[in-house]
């Protein structure tokens, strides 16, 4: 198995270094609305004094944060494996005897991933210069214990955005459910601002919703906002929604793969 | 040639087109509501924290939101999908056809492709500069009207003539397929008055990229923020670019070989 992992990275690793100029512009794209948001905000704290107790600093921190964050637990499966089922080259993985979509596909993302993370260093280190965020609130023990949080939100995302991606089995309007997931994603992740900002309401549902395990969380976690409780309840929700994610990605793509008729073959 | 007779047959085959994909158009209107609610929201947030951003108040905001809509409507109806036509065209050489027409190239490589459902985001947009001036009480003249126009014209006309100069370079170097995704990627800076933003990102999409000049500076116009002389200027440039990026693809014209030949 472990030898199958090896052949898939360095397939993947050679088929996503053969696009890196593209990925200097995903990176690019990618980067713009964190900056903005931080732009906003910072200029609106700096105005205020603090916007409800967070300073320009906290603001800047979190952003800076998020950059990071976003860039480790986000994933690209819709844009990699839709189009397969849909033009019906999916066929030649499926007759393989190795999941497409969990080893394939997550390969493929984690070596993306890893370049966009080579091509970010030297960005988010400019912008660092640029914003001199203070970090001063950071831990080892609080990076420590994030990089497991990480590592479990990139699971639940790609298991998610698995799931969403297997409907492709069934409609071709699969992009325009993505996109509204992308929405719930951006209102309830904390996003476009740490949620504490966000009406109570959109607060109270989020507690509910893996979202904020893919930026809130980690991102508090890392700047040693959690108290002990609250690191503990993020586990076990981050653990809860790994479970959920694995059931609903095994059942939809099971069905998916019976209803999958093969255009093209 | 008629022009209008040109652009309406287009108009007429890009209608066809999408009528052949009418629950997809259904599907994205809603879509396209359900970000216009997230984008309302969004400055809902902004302003429960404060009375104005960068000096704006959220009327304002909502009339500069209207603004970036027309602009990111011009991107996503015509410069977008023509882009993409014209990508291909380089790659598997059909750009000879369209070289063989008697008609002006710039002009078919620029309205070949139209989304035309979202021409409906153009009424939104102007519902919304109209409803965000009124919210924020801004006095607004016959003058500073006419100025707000003509402002929005000549930004969008910079904003088209980089897209032009983008793409003509593309004669040049041929695996050249990112050639708008600068422009796209900085198009969200639109969103807020570039007066909030840090010194380099203003230059930045001010001079480099100018998102800036079709959104911030028709509204600074609207508002009576800008002198004469500033206007004038603006409206210089759009005419002046528009200029250069027909030189520029004249040029790369005579740099195209053609892929099949």
């Amino acid at each position: 198995m472990l030898k199958i992992f090896q052949r898939l990275w360095q397939v993947n690793w050679a088929e996503q270094w053969q696009y890196r100029a593209n990925l200097i512009m995903y990176l690019l794209y990618w980067l713009v609305s964190p900056i903005i948001y931080l732009a906003v905000w910072t200029s609106i704290a700096a105005s205020k004094g603090s916007v409800n107790g967070l300073t320009v600093n906290d603001f800047t921190t979190y952003y800076m944060t998020l950059l990071i964050v976003d860039q480790i637990t986000s994933n690209i499966v819709i844009h990699t494996f839709a189009y397969k089922v849909q033009d019906g080259s999916l066929s030649g993985e499926l007759v393989r005897p190795i999941h497409p979509m969990l080893t394939n596909a997550l390969v493929n993302n984690i070596a993306f991933k890893v370049l966009t993370i080579m091509g970010f260093i030297p960005i988010w280190t400019v912008l660092y210069f640029l914003f001199k965020p203070d970090f001063s609130s950071v831990t080892w023990t609080g990076i420590l214990f994030a990089i497991p949080a990480m590592i479990l939100g990139f699971l639940v995302s790609f298991l998610l955005s698995a799931a969403i991606t297997s409907l492709a089995f069934w409609t071709t309007r699969v992009y325009s459910v993505h996109e509204f997931y992308y929405a719930l994603m951006l209102l309830f992740s904390g996003q476009f601002v740490p949620l504490t900002l966000m009406p109570r309401l959109i607060q109270d549902i989020a507690q509910f919703l893996p979202f904020q395990l893919l930026i809130y969380y980690p991102v508090q976690l890392i700047l040693g906002n959690l108290s002990s409780a609250q690191i503990v309840q993020g586990y076990v929700a981050g653990l809860v929604w790994l479970l959920i994610s694995i059931v609903l990605f095994n059942w939809i793509w099971r069905n998916g793969v019976k209803q999958y008729s093969a255009v093209g073959a | 040639m008629n022009v209008l007779k040109l652009l309406s047959a287009f108009l007429k085959v890009n209608i066809q087109m999408s009528l052949a994909y009418r629950a997809d158009t259904v599907v994205n209107i809603l879509l396209n509501l359900m970000w216009l609610g997230w984008e309302l929201l969004s400055l809902g947030i902004i302003f429960s924290n404060t009375e104005t951003i960068g000096g704006w108040d959220f009327g304002e905001l909502i009339g500069l939101l209207g603004v970036f809509r027309l602009v990111h409507t011009l991107m996503i109806a015509l410069i977008w999908p023509n882009t993409e036509k014209f990508n291909q065209s380089i790659r598997d050489g059909s750009m000879d056809y369209t070289l063989l027409q008697p008609i002006n190239s710039m002009f078919l490589v620029t309205f070949s492709r139209i989304t035309v459902w979202r021409a409906w985001d153009l009424v939104l947009a102007v519902i919304l500069i109209i409803v965000g001036i009124n919210v924020a009480g801004d006095v607004t003249t016959p003058l500073s009207v006419l100025t707000f126009i003509l402002l929005t014209a000549s930004g969008a006309i910079i904003i088209y003539s980089l897209w032009i100069v983008l793409i003509a370079l593309t004669f040049w170097f041929t695996k050249f397929d990112n050639n708008v995704t600068i422009l796209q990627a900085l198009l969200d800076a639109g969103r807020y008055p570039v007066t909030v933003y840090p010194v380099w990102l203003r230059i930045l999409v001010t001079f480099v990229i100018p998102i800036a000049v079709a959104t911030t500076v028709p509204l600074q116009g609207l508002r009576g923020d800008l002198t004469f002389d500033r206007v004038l200027m603006f409206i210089c440039i759009g005419i002046v670019s528009f200029l250069i990026a027909s030189q520029v693809w004249k040029r790369g014209l005579k740099q195209y070989s053609g892929a099949s030949s």
